[in-house]
C-alpha cells in the first residue's frame, strides 16, 4: 500500500535554512483539531485494523480520563461537522446524540457521557473516525501527564511505555531538551494555553520505507530498512515525516488536546519543487550529530545527500 | 499583550443579590452553546465605555456543565469609575458584550486529600464552582467565609442550602472573626485556596507558609489589573558592540531580524517563549504571557518580540 504522493495536502515544514530544537508553535489560522485528506477512507482501514489486533500498543487511558474523553469526542465531532458538513454531521438531542459518517456510512447513537451506551471507550470511539493520533495531556497540578491516548502512527515511540507520565518525562530522550532548558519552557507554554486560542507546530523527520505505523514495538520489522539506502534508490526509498501537531485547551477538565495528523512524501516528490530540494539540502548538510542520531538517520545520511546533490544538478543543468 | 475576545454574550438577566452585588446571566449570541468549564475558572469581560475600552476579569459562579448560559457576580466597589460602575449603572439586560474563552489559573488540586476554602467578601465567587466540581466528585472540602454582615454576604441562602455541613460564616457585625488560627485545624494532605482583598491572601498566605504548608498546597487567586502599553523608543546594545534603536513603533524583534541578527522566534505575540533573550543590564517592561511573575522580577531576559526597554539602553547578551 502506498501512502504517499499527496503534494496538494503536504505541509512543508522547514522555513529557515538551519534547523533546530526550539518551540516552533504559532497560533491556528483555522481552530480545527482534525483534516480529512484523500487517503482517509484508506487510513482509517489501516487504523482500525491496528486497534483490533494491537489494542494495547494503540490505546492506553487512565480511570480519571473520563470526563476528558468525552469532552475530545464532543471537540472532535463539533470540528467534523462544521468543516465537513457534507461528510458528517450530528444530531443532539439533550444528551442523545446521533453521529453520522457519511464517508464510512456509519450511523452511531450514544447518551453523551453515559459510558455504557458506547461499545468502547469514547476515546477510542472517535478516534475511529479520524486520521489523527489522539492523546488527551491531563493537567495535574501544576503539570501535564499523558493521562490517555489512541496512537497508531507514531514515529517510533510506544505510547504503552508514556501511559501516565510526566511531560517532561516524556520528553527525556530528547538529546539536549533538558540540558538547554527547552523542556521546562515548552512546559511553562503549555500550562498557559487558553481555551479559543489554539496552537499547531509541526515535527519533521526522515524514514526509510514508507509505513505509517513505525511503532517503537514493532522496530525489528522497519528499522532494518535503514540500512538499504543507497544513493540509487533514495528517491523512492526514503519518506520525509512530517507531524501537524495540534494543541487545544480543554476547558471543562482545564487539560489539553494533543493531536498528531502524520504525513509522508517520497524525496523524488519533494523533489519536484526545486526550492525545497536547496532549502531541505543545506538543513541537512548542517544538521548537529545529536539531532541526526536521534532522528535515526545516521546509517543514510551520506546516501541521501548524495540523492538531493544529484537533484540540484539535475536542475543546475536544465 | 492579550489576544482577541473570542465569545460573543447577550445579557439575559440582572439580578440584585445583595445590596453591592449584582448577579448577570449572560448566553451566546451564535446560538452554539457556551464551553464548559473547570471549577475556579474566570472570564474577562470587554466593556466598550464612552472612556474606551475597560477590561475585568470575573469567576464564573454558574454551573460548570452548564453551557446554555454563563453568570457573573459583580460588587459594586466605592470607589469604582470603571469596571464595575459600568456593570451596574449601565449594563441593560439585551446588551451585547464580548467576553474571553474560560480561563482557568485558579484550579483545583488533583493530588489533594482535602480541599478547604478561605473567601472574604465577594471572594467567594471563584469558590461556587469549585464546590460544585468537588460535589460531583464526591470529594471532601470545607469553605470558611466571612462577610460584613448576613444582608451583605452573596449567595448565603444558596451556600446553606447546598452545603450546609460543609460552610461556616464569620459576620463582622456579630462578632464573628475569621482566624488564621484556622489553618491549624487541617489534616496532612489538605490544599487551601485563599481568594478576597489583596491583605486578607497575604495574612492567610504567610500564615500557612509559617505553619508549615508546602508551598504547593496553597492556592490563591489576585485578579491583577491590566496594564496600558505605554510605547516608548529604546535603545539596545549587542554582544558584538553595535548599538540598535527600537522605534516606537517597533518591535525589538523585528529591529534585529532587519539587522540580520538571527534569534529563533515563532508565535510573535509572547506566549510561545521562542524569541526569550538573556539580558545583561537595563530594565525591561515585560508585556508577555510567557514568564512567570518572578522571572519578570530577575530582569534577565526578554521577550523580543512584544516587550520592551524602559531605562536608556539595554545591554543583550547575543
Ligand atoms: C503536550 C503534548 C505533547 C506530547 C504528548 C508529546 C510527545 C512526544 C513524544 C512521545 C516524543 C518522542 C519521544 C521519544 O523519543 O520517546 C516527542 C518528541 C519531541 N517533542 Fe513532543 N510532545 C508534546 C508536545 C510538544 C511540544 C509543544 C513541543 C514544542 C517544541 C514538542 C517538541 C518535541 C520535539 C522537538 C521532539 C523531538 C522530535 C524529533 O526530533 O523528531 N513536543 N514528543
Amino acid at each position: 500500500m502506498k501512502w504517499t504522493g499527496d503534494l496538494a495536502h503536504f505541509p512543508y515544514p522547514f522555513k529557515d535554512s538551519t534547523y533546530r530544537y526550539s518551540n516552533n508553535s504559532i497560533p491556528m489560522k483555522q481552530p480545527l483539531s482534525i483534516e480529512v485528506t484523500p487517503s482517509y477512507k484508506k487510513e482509517m482501514l489501516l487504523k482500525r485494523k491496528l486497534l483490533s489486533d494491537h489494542p494495547e500498543r494503540c490505546y492506553q487511558s487512565l480511570l480519571h480520563s473520563m470526563t476528558g474523553q468525552w469532552e475530545i469526542v464532543e471537540l472532535v465531532i463539533d470540528h467534523l461537522v462544521s468543516k465537513y458538513p457534507q461528510d458528517f454531521s450530528v444530531k443532539k438531542e439533550n444528551n442523545s446524540w446521533i453521529f453520522t459518517n457519511k464517508i464510512l456510512d456509519e450511523k452511531i447513537e450514544f447518551i453523551f457521557g453515559e459510558k455504557n451506551s458506547l461499545p468502547c471507550e469514547p476515546l477510542f470511539f472517535i478516534s475511529q473516525h479520524v486520521q489523527e493520533d489522539l492523546i488527551y495531556m491531563r493537567q495535574r497540578d501544576d503539570n501535564l501527564y499523558l493521562d490517555a491516548g489512541q496512537l497508531c502512527f507514531p514515529a517510533n515511540w510506544s505510547l504503552a511505555f508514556n501511559i501516565g507520565m510526566k511531560f517532561k518525562s516524556i520528553h527525556h530522550p530528547i538529546p539536549g531538551f533538558k540540558e538547554e532548558g527547552l523542556d521546562q519552557r515548552i512546559l511553562q507554554f503549555l500550562m498557559r494555553l487558553e481555551a479559543g486560542t489554539p496552537w499547531e507546530r509541526l515535527n519533521w523527520s526522515l524514514m526509510a520505507g514508507d509505513r505509517l505505523d513505525t511503532s517503537l514495538e514493532t522496530f525489528d520489522q522497519w528499522g532494518r530498512l535503514r540500512k538499504q539506502v543507497t544513493s540509487e534508490n533514495a528517491g523512492e526509498l526514503v519518506h520525509i515525516r512530517v507531524e501537524v501537531q495540534k494543541l487545544f485547551r480543554l476547558p471543562r477538565t482545564n487539560s489539553i488536546l494533543f493531536s498528531i495528523h502524520t504525513h509522508l512524501l517520497a524525496l523524488e516528490q519533494l523533489a519536484t519543487n526545486s526550492e525545497w530540494v536547496q532549502q531541505f539540502y543545506e538543513i541537512l548538510s548542517e544538521l548537529p550529530a545529536h539531532i541526526i542520531e536521534y532522528k535515526g538517520i545516521s546509517n543514510y545520511k551520506k546516501a541521501v545527500l548524495e540523492y538531493l546533490e544529484k537533484q540540484l544538478q539535475q536542475v543546475k543543468t536544465l | 499583550m492579550s489576544i482577541e475576545p473570542t465569545l460573543f454574550v447577550r445579557i439575559t438577566s440582572i439580578e440584585k443579590i445583595t445590596k453591592q452585588v449584582k448577579k448577570f446571566t449572560m448566553s451566546s449570541e451564535t446560538g452554539k452553546g457556551l464551553p464548559k468549564f473547570s471549577g475556579g475558572t474566570h472570564v474577562s469581560t470587554y466593556l466598550k465605555t464612552r472612556s474606551g475600552l475597560i477590561v475585568r476579569q470575573y469567576s464564573l459562579v454558574s454551573h460548570p456543565d452548564d453551557s446554555t448560559k454563563y453568570e457573573i457576580a459583580v460588587r459594586l466597589s466605592e470607589d469604582s469609575k470603571g469596571g464595575s460602575f459600568y456593570w451596574h449603572q449601565e449594563m441593560k439586560v439585551g446588551d451585547r458584550l464580548q467576553i474571553s474563552s474560560p480561563r482557568n489559573h485558579f484550579y483545583l488540586s488533583f493530588k489533594a486529600k482535602h480541599h478547604v476554602f478561605y473567601a472574604a467578601g465577594i471572594g467567594i465567587t471563584p469558590f461556587l464552582s469549585m464546590m460544585q466540581d468537588l460535589s460531583a466528585k464526591g470529594q471532601t472540602f470545607e469553605l470558611h467565609y466571612a462577610s460584613k454582615s448576613e444582608d451583605s454576604c452573596a449567595f448565603h441562602p444558596y451556600i446553606k442550602k447546598h452545603y450546609p455541613i460543609q460552610s461556616h460564616f464569620y459576620f463582622s457585625d456579630q462578632q464573628q472573626r475569621l482566624q488564621i488560627t484556622s489553618l491549624e485545624n487541617h489534616p496532612i494532605g489538605t490544599h487551601v485556596y485563599f481568594c478576597g482583598p489583596e491583605g486578607f491572601i497575604e495574612q492567610f498566605r504567610i500564615a500557612a507558609g509559617k505553619l508549615g504548608y508546602p508551598e504547593s498546597s496553597v492556592h490563591y487567586e489576585r485578579f491583577l489589573p491590566t496594564q496600558n502599553k505605554a510605547m516608548k523608543a529604546f535603545k539596545v546594545i549587542l554582544q558584538n558592540g553595535s548599538e540598535l534603536i527600537v522605534e516606537e513603533k517597533q518591535t525589538l524583534l523585528e529591529v534585529l531580524l532587519a539587522n540580520g541578527t538571527y534569534i529563533p522566534y515563532s508565535c510573535r505575540v509572547g506566549r510561545c517563549g521562542t524569541c526569550e533573550i538573556p539580558v545583561a543590564e537595563g530594565k525591561i517592561e515585560h508585556f508577555d504571557d510567557f514568564l512567570s511573575e518572578e522571572q519578570k522580577n530577575e530582569q534577565n531576559c526578554i521577550l523580543a518580540c512584544v516587550s520592551r526597554g524602559c531605562s536608556d539602553k539595554l545591554v543583550l547578551k547575543i
